[in-house]
């Protein structure tokens, strides 16, 4: 059997498109009927639906670019043959794929440059399938795609790494939803599950830059970044601060502005670098809040708390 | 290129159908017209542990505006959820009132502008109230 190395045999997104609206009318309508927990709100809807449809336009006018880049580097300088018909090369760039999505989405959260294009897709205070589709439309011109190009430079030819970054986003679909509270215990050890990105979709200051992972959550057990869901802080959706309204071209364009702004107003190159580079909230003078200090804000108050809190009382002897 | 341009149009009906679906079902979470408590307690989310001193709160209960020293803490429904910002106390109050509303404009490309309605009987600045109008 022979596979074109080159175009994708299938695109896992194309071929999931009408499981995405059957599964959110279910939503919808489970959600109408008590069933399940599920919020939806017209103009929210709107806005993320309009958001994934500007996406694939988006994508559309750069993926010639980022194929050719990708087909140029497996063609002229593969380090190894790695034949598309072996399932351990499928199990090798399952596993590599997720990992490099790990790279890349912690960088798109903790870099304000890729956060400019990411932030789109936690700005929407509701969280269900529709939020899923709330994808970037800057994503290509950040150039968040070259993280993908050691794939082909390894040897993985480009349609497999096609299929599973098609794979990988069609999988993180179904876990934008409050309809499924946990799933079974060994599942969520190793997979990422709605409980674990709810947690990542939240704005409280203790689930902040937590649970980057696409299919596999080990990455963040790993480095350190993994978070819990847990009943006594269930999540809040959205951005620390929110949108004033649902406009879509402030949904996409928002943090490119600010960082605009901020540009006319730096008056060093270190300014420059920090606006562009640092951590989303960054300023010279530290006025404004990043994730690190709200965490440690909260931290704080939570450390206050559990001092004003009266001891337990002694057993009885 | 036709079948993209179908595919493109396909996709706005089903966009369309989707957002009708939702508007139908009116499964949006509950946001009962805002009291001082519920002004409080959204404000703590925000702003945890900032002293509000005093709370004006809009004439359709979609909004408020609480002073902290001299800074107003601004709450604003959008849909079914809430957006705060904040701005000088004195900024706030030279807000001008067009159309019902008193239109406050922010730094904040994220959100330039925010609108609360005022009414007659609950005027911004607030009179009388000497905490808020100070």
């Amino acid at each position: 059997m022979t596979l074109d190395p080159i175009k994708p045999a299938f695109d896992p997104v194309t071929w999931a498109i009408p499981v995405f609206v059957v599964t959110i009318v279910g939503e919808i309508i489970l959600g109408r009927l008590g069933k399940v927990k599920a919020n939806y709100e017209a103009r929210d809807t709107a806005t993320s639906l309009l958001m994934g449809l500007g996406s694939t336009i988006a994508g559309a006018l750069l993926a010639g670019t980022i194929a050719l880049v990708s087909i140029w580097i497996w063609q002229n300088h593969r380090l190894f043959e790695i034949p598309m018909t072996a399932w351990w090369a499928w199990l090798a760039i399952f596993f590599l794929e997720d990992f490099t999505y790990y790279g890349f989405h912690r960088l798109a959260h903790e870099r304000r440059f890729w956060w400019a294009s990411h932030v789109n897709h936690h700005s929407s205070q509701h969280y269900n399938l529709a939020t899923a589709l709330r994808q970037t439309w800057t994503g290509g011109v950040a150039g968040t795609w070259l993280l993908w190009l050691p794939l082909a430079l390894i040897g993985f030819s480009p349609a497999m790494i096609a299929i599973q970054k098609g794979i990988s986003l069609v999988y993180q679909y179904w876990i934008h939803t409050e309809a499924i509270r946990k799933m079974p215990r060994w599942f969520e050890a190793v997979f990422n599950t709605p409980s674990h990105h709810r947690v990542h979709h939240a704005r409280n200051a203790r689930y902040l830059d937590a649970n980057y992972a696409g299919i596999l959550i080990i990455w963040d057990r790993m480095f350190g970044t993994f978070i819990p869901e847990t009943d006594e802080e269930p999540p809040r959706y959205g951005l620390v601060k929110n949108l004033g309204d649902f406009n879509i071209l402030r949904v996409a364009f928002h943090e490119w502005i600010g960082i605009g702004k901020d540009l006319l107003s730096a008056r060093s190159p270190r300014e420059v670098v920090g606006y562009l580079f640092g951590p989303p909230g960054w300023s010279p003078d530290g006025s404004r809040e990043t994730s690190a200090t709200l965490k440690a804000k909260w931290r704080e108050r939570e450390a206050m708390k559990a001092q004003a809190e009266p001891a337990p009382p002694m057993a009885a002897e | 290129m036709n079948g993209m341009v179908i595919q493109l149009l396909g996709s706005a009906v089903a966009v369309a159908a989707m957002v009708a679906l939702a508007a139908w079902a009116r499964i949006p979470r509950a946001t009962p017209p805002l009291d001082e408590a519920a002004v409080r307690a959204l404000l703590d989310i925000d702003y945890p542990g900032e002293i509000v001193e005093d709370i004006w709160i809009a004439a359709d209960g979609a909004g408020a505006i609480a002073r902290s020293g001299d800074r107003a803490l601004v709450l604003s429904r959008l849909g079914d959820s809430w957006v705060t910002r904040d701005l000088s106390w004195s900024a706030a109050l030279a807000a001008p009132i067009q159309g019902g509303r008193v239109r406050l404009r922010l730094k904040d490309p994220s959100a330039p502008r925010l609108a609360l309605a005022v009414s007659g009987v609950n005027p911004w600045p607030p009179q009388g109230d000497l905490e808020l109008a100070a």
